[in-house]
């Protein structure tokens, strides 16, 4: 028959942590059972040089121990009283300037995918009509070198330019003459 | 005059009251700082990880409930504080090995500070003391916690669970495998 040893109760056993009927029931294990009594010894050496072991730590110089500590406070205190417009960087600020930064990308994605767009017949771009300007600034100037359109004022009898083919050479001279 | 207890003090540093605080500093500094160095190995970590335990003790008094011993509550802070330490540590640990100066053989042993026991005792204390370490190190930062507050601090089981938040079973294992460690580990050495 397999045996149940009571390992984990050794060391409140030692410690006299367990109630009567559990530390009875470990005093009888123990009296039949030379493992646990090996690990029962054990234990109670073990547990006797680490509380040696810590009772041997050098203490600090208390005095210098609670100087640092109290700095350490009115470091603490004065960083959370400081104001937030006195300090360069805190968490607030960096959050608020990713959110505005955020919001600014966004409303330019959102001008630029939603925002008006030239339809295919309508009005030409502001760019397109400069550039025409341009170019017809250029044929005016072009146009004054012809001698032709400083007597532009024989094209004004529109009558006449509506019935070219109709006259014949004679009423053309005619017509000059008159 | 009346010696006000640990809850009472604890309840007027929620009040800011400075004096109260003085007070509950000089009943817990040596504790705080002996079970910080045990758990960390390091006097140095010790001492910022202790000081961090009673910032936290002066910022978050308003925090203790009653519900139970102010000891337990204020040592559950520094056991917290101390198992963060150290796995925030560990990364680091690995790349730069536990040393201490007693580990270098080629140094003579040092004497405790008391003058009782002879050199041979002494040179015995000390290498023992050494292998002590070597074994702690070993430790995971809970059960090294569980076996140092009964040692220590002479707490029962319940009161070590309260202050690792598990139950008493769960500490009872802790402390079991924690000494079935060193027990080993002492033994190989």
């Amino acid at each position: 028959m397999r045996q149940i040893h009571l390992q984990s109760e050794l060391a409140p056993y030692l410690r006299g942590d367990l109630s009567a009927a559990e530390r009875e029931c470990v005093a009888r294990h123990l009296e039949g059972c030379a493992r646990c009594r090996a690990d029962a010894d054990a234990f109670a050496a073990m547990l006797k040089t680490v509380a040696l072991e810590s009772a041997a730590i050098p203490e600090p110089d208390w005095s210098d121990y609670r100087a640092e500590l109290y700095r350490k406070i009115a470091a603490r205190r004065a960083a959370t009283h400081t104001p937030v417009h006195a300090r360069w960087w805190s968490p607030r600020l960096a959050w608020t300037s990713i959110a505005a930064a955020g919001a600014a990308v966004g409303a330019i994605v959102l001008v630029l995918t939603l925002g008006p767009r030239p339809e295919p017949g309508g009005a030409p771009p502001v760019e397109q009509l400069a550039m025409e300007d341009a170019i017809g600034a250029a044929d005016v100037g072009l146009l004054r070198d012809y001698p032709v359109v400083e007597h532009l004022d024989l094209l004004e009898n529109y009558d006449v330019i509506e019935h070219l083919d109709e006259l014949t050479p004679a009423d053309t001279i005619n017509e000059k003459r008159s | 005059m009346v010696v006000q207890s640990d809850e009472e003090l604890c309840r007027k540093v929620a009040e800011h009251d400075a004096a109260a605080f003085e007070a509950l500093l000089g009943r817990h500094q040596a504790r705080a700082f002996r079970l910080a160095c045990s758990i960390l190995g390091s006097e140095a970590d010790a001492r910022d990880v202790s000081q961090d335990a009673f910032i936290r003790l002066f910022e978050s008094a308003g925090k203790f409930d009653g519900r139970s011993r102010f000891s337990t509550w204020f040592y559950r802070i520094v056991v917290n504080l101390c198992i963060d330490h150290k796995r925030r540590n560990k990364w680091w640990r690995r790349m730069v090995p536990f040393s201490n100066p007693d580990d270098d053989p080629d140094l003579p042993p040092v004497d405790p500070p008391s003058s009782e026991p002879g050199p041979e005792a002494a040179a015995i204390g000390a290498q023992a003391g050494r292998r002590l370490r070597v074994a702690l190190e070993g430790l995971s930062p809970t059960q090294r916690a569980a076996v140092l507050l009964q040692t220590d601090e002479d707490l029962s089981g319940r009161e070590i669970a309260e202050i690792l938040e598990c139950s008493e079973s769960t500490a009872r294992v802790h402390i079991h495998r924690a000494l079935t460690h060193l027990k080993k580990t002492m033994k190989e050495d």
